[in-house]
């Protein structure tokens, strides 16, 4: 129906709908585009408005640190501001617009990795995965995501029995990096349907309850505080309610929402916030004493396929099977490779680096010359960590009166081993298939140094059936309670090493089709 | 038989390997090993033989071609790098992950040079 600034209403202005959707980001908009020209009245309460604003965004602010053995501890205070968008379309303002769907393996859980597994599999997730793929109009993710596969650009020819295999990525349009006016639309154009308000400078600053938990049917959510960094105050009151800030702030809000219970909504098991999950790149520049992180390609006619073709078609990574992480004992890894020139000209180090290429492309079975040398990044799971978690910093508070949170971003000891394990088999594997070498020549106790950091906030509102495991249920409802739901990444259980974005485009589509059939009854 | 004359035998070896029918696409007068830098590739073999102080010349040369530097040799030697890779047999140098079959060879040609 319309675009309303909560900044122009009168003061303690009630704001009332059936669905009220807390985040006008990718996962709040995708609910609405898909709940538009129904018969359920829809709310939706974004932060920000339609650019990205300094003092909006400066609601995002926290500390952080992160924690690894044998490394130093990294500050990281600048994360929680700079790595989410506060605007309507959220992150997707800033994103990239890489698109991949968790591997079936990510769902599965794995014995010798604690609190894995999700309460679905990839297989019952597909159709959901296929309907964010035609929104975000790419192809879909099919078996062998052979749609994706160009002939005329093969993938590296790993043997299957080694476990590793081409796992490609595309771009959307659809996203504030890559086509702005498409995304334009993407954010705004389901808001002329007209059971849709769209609330922009629309802050939830809590979440208020109605105990009714030791009834059995749930603690019941009776409304929302709204704020506006004016000074005006609003309140929202729907039906049901669904929590889309993202993976921090939707802690943040359950957390501080602490009125009736003190521990925070769905926090009877001290579970919110916990198992904070993040992507990580490894990768180092060459120098004229040290090697980078490199592959040796021996045989590829074309690496075309392997090194980012640009967003209009296919970009490939090698990615680690269950069957290799099985036989390794380690979590999903994937080694993206890129374009990279020779370093240390002239050097001893490149004159070995040029001996080794050249005796292991002949070894290899390859024409004459020395193949490709790239570059590469490994990206390795980070299994997930109860004391790896989100808290708040009950001292310092924002200009609307919430408490700023403190990341404790923790690695454990399996993380590392992992990443090593699987750097080495990826290695192992090239060089079994005759396709060519890699070089790691990263110490352990340089891996945070040379880490960065992606945007994407998983786990911390995990996803179970048993309410003493996850946060809410396979339905994303909050255990425990009677009508506030969670999406986002946050439910992820693990993190794979897939770009978040498209399963939280598939969940969301998933929780639509609940909240369509569980509201429509209540109609 | 002098260094030298072992080294050309060696790299003649591999040369007559890489002109087999279907297991290169080199021409066969095409030098196997190029302008390989022999010093780069002895102080590579000089790495691996430091972890391995007992190798000599004969028995290494014995390992990596026991039916002789003849055609077969290459053949042979990639069986024995893909099944080094799959045991975990490797040599890493300067973070290069290299089968032990290959840090052999550098060991060989670091000894024969």
């Amino acid at each position: 129906m319309a675009f309303i600034d909560a900044r122009t209403l009168p003061d303690a202005s009630p704001i009332e709908a059936d669905l009220i959707i807390i985040g006008g980001g990718l996962a709040g908009i995708t609910l609405a585009r898909e709940l538009a020209g129904g018969p359920l009245k829809v709310a939706v309460l974004e932060s920000g408005g339609r650019e990205i604003d300094e003092a909006i965004q400066d609601l995002y602010a926290g500390t952080a640190v992160v924690k690894a053995p044998d490394n130093p501890d990294k500050p990281f205070d600048d994360y929680p501001l700079q790595s989410r968008a506060r605007v309507l379309g959220g992150s997707g303002m800033i994103w990239g617009g890489k698109c991949v769907p968790l591997d079936p393996a990510d769902f599965i859980a794995r014995p010798w990795a604690p609190h894995t597994g999700w309460p679905m599999t990839r297989q019952q997730l597909q159709p959901f995965y296929d309907r964010a793929c035609d929104l975000l109009e790419i192809p879909r993710f099919d078996a062998g995501d052979k749609a994706l596969k160009d002939p005329a650009r093969p993938p590296l020819a790993l043997d299957p029995r080694d476990g590793f295999f081409s796992a490609p990525r595309v771009f959307t349009r659809y996203s504030g990096g890559a086509d702005r006016a498409a995304f334009d639309r993407f954010r705004t154009d389901f808001a002329a349907a007209p059971n849709i308000t769209v609330y922009l400078h629309a802050n939830v600053t809590r979440i208020r309850l109605t105990p009714n938990g030791d009834k059995g049917g749930g603690d019941v959510v009776e409304g929302l505080d709204v704020a506006c960094l004016d000074g005006k105050r609003h309140t929202a009151v729907g039906q049901t309610y669904v929590l889309a800030v993202g993976g921090i702030e939707n802690v943040r809000l359950l957390l501080a929402s602490n009125g009736v219970r003190p521990e925070g909504i769905g926090n009877r098991r001290d579970l919110v916030g916990r198992f904070f999950q993040g992507h990580v790149t490894y990768a180092l520049d060459g120098d004229a004493e040290t090697e980078g992180t490199a592959v040796q390609v021996s045989r590829q006619a074309s690496m075309s396929l392997y090194l980012n073709p640009g967003r209009a078609a296919a970009h490939c990574v090698v990615a680690a099977g269950l069957p290799a992480q099985a036989r390794l004992k380690t979590g999903n890894f994937t080694a993206t490779l890129y374009a990279a020139g020779e370093t240390g000209a002239g050097t001893p180090t490149q004159a070995e680096t040029k001996a080794l290429r050249r005796v292991a492309t002949r070894m290899d079975g390859a024409s004459p010359g020395d193949g490709q040398l790239l570059g590469f990044f490994a990206m390795s799971e980070h299994f997930p960590n109860p004391d790896s978690r989100v808290t708040l910093n009950m001292a310092t508070k924002d200009p609307l009166g919430m408490p700023r949170i403190h990341l404790e971003w923790r690695y454990a000891k399996a993380d590392w081993d992992s990443l090593e394990r699987s750097a080495a088999a990826f290695g192992d594997a090239l060089g079994a298939a005759g396709q060519g070498r890699v070089c790691w020549p990263v110490q352990r106790r340089k891996l945070l140094e040379i880490s960065s950091a992606s945007r994407h906030h998983m786990g911390t509102t995990r996803m179970s059936a048993d309410p003493a495991k996850g946060v809410v249920d396979p339905d994303q409802k909050v255990h425990d309670t009677a009508n506030l739901y969670v999406t986002g990444s946050s439910v992820f259980p693990t993190s794979g090493i897939a770009n978040p974005t498209l399963t939280i485009l598939a969940l969301t589509l998933r929780l639509a089709d609940h909240l369509k059939r569980d509201m429509g009854a209540r109609q | 038989m002098t260094a030298v004359l072992a080294r050309r035998d060696l790299l003649a070896a591999l040369l007559a390997a890489t002109a087999l029918p279907g297991l290169a696409h080199a021409a066969p007068d095409a030098p196997l090993f190029g302008d390989l830098d022999h010093a780069a590739a002895g102080r590579i073999g000089k790495a691996w033989l430091a972890r391995h102080p007992d190798a000599g010349a004969a028995a290494l040369a014995r390992r990596l071609f026991p039916n002789g530097r003849g055609p077969d040799a290459l053949p042979a030697l990639r069986r024995q790098l893909s099944e080094d890779f799959r045991r975990g047999a490797v040599f890493v140098h300067r973070g290069w992950r290299l089968s032990e079959t290959e840090g052999a060879l550098f060991g060989l040609l670091a000894l024969e040079g």
